[in-house]
């Protein structure tokens, strides 16, 4: 299964290739199976984001920027609304990529 | 912003506009050669609110926000910018996308910038008999309201396309100078008083 790399920039993500550098640079680790972990990583957020999240959010703000190139859309909202069922949270500035998963299987 | 077509905001010049109304311009495109060739990723991926998709159209699509406007811009360094209301505020957008686009390193010039359409509209504010213009104006017109509701009017000269709806409401456009569009309506206006529609 093709997958994205882009969930490795995220706060999990970035995470866990620390950890997996510092196991690599000890010699704990071989650097083989460090990109294989990534590589699993990517498959299970992937997963995990299209079979076990349910919960939707909504978000609406001013749109500043946007681009569409190499089939990525990026957006910065500025005075962005994230609502969900719970909570509303407001944020002063946020940048979105989005990438089509249906790229993937093709 | 005060529109200058809009009723009542500036008195309407009567030797100019005889009928007493002057049509809005909605969109103006224009054409210029910036001289150079474009590196359309680089332009994607480097410039803000802009497109590109090469799969599906061979141009760079950007937007600015003021004058509100959208260009595509080509690999050639041909650039087409739509949206304007007005020949000046399309030249300036023109003029801004020229400037974008030399800030991200390429030798933009500004050449044969061109008008290549205007489109205007107005309301004449009374029902208008579609039917009856088409018929004593055949030469000019089609209507064919199972295909669309407006009758389209061919006018000669000048060489302007206007579409005339039941409601009063005109579209003009096909003009290169706004003159055009200001005659063609001059022409129509007559006509337009002759076929109007008697509210029972």
């Amino acid at each position: 299964m093709a997958t994205f790399e882009l969930y490795r920039r995220s706060t999990i993500g970035m995470c866990l290739t620390e950890t997996l550098d510092e196991m690599v640079s000890s010699g704990t680790l071989s650097p083989e199976l460090a990109i294989q972990v990534l590589v699993q990583f990517d498959k299970s957020m992937t997963d995990a984001l299209e079979n076990q999240v349910k919960s939707k959010v909504n978000i609406k703000g001013h749109l500043h920027t946007y681009r569409f190139c190499d089939n990525v859309w990026t957006f910065i909202l500025t005075d962005a609304q994230f609502k969900n069922e719970e909570t509303t949270e407001q944020v002063g500035k946020v940048k979105i990529v989005a990438c089509d998963s249906k790229l993937l299987s093709q | 912003m005060a529109e200058p077509g809009l009723e009542g905001s500036q008195p309407v010049d009567l030797s100019k506009h005889p009928s007493g109304i002057v049509p809005t311009l909605q969109n103006i495109v224009s054409t210029v050669n910036l001289d150079c060739k474009l590196d359309l990723k680089a332009i994607a991926l480097q410039a803000r609110n802009a497109e590109y998709n090469p799969k599906r159209f061979a141009a760079v699509i950007m937007r600015i926000r003021e004058p509100k406007t959208t260009a595509l811009i080509f690999a050639s360094g041909k650039m087409v910018c739509t949206g304007a209301k007005s020949e000046q505020q399309s030249k300036l957008a023109a003029r801004k996308y020229a400037r974008i686009i030399q800030k991200l390193g390429f030798p933009a010039k500004f050449k044969d910038f061109k008008i290549q359409n205007i489109v205007g509209s107005c309301d004449v504010k009374f029902p208008i008999r579609l039917e009856g213009l088409a018929y004593s104006h055949g030469a000019f017109s089609s209507y064919e309201p199972e295909l669309f509701p407006g009758l389209i009017y061919r006018m000669k000269q000048p060489k302007i396309v206007l579409l005339i709806f039941v409601s009063g409401k005109i579209v003009l456009t096909g003009a290169k100078v706004r003159e055009e569009t200001y005659t063609a309506f001059e022409n129509i206006y007559p006509v337009l008083t002759e076929f109007r529609k008697v509210q029972q």
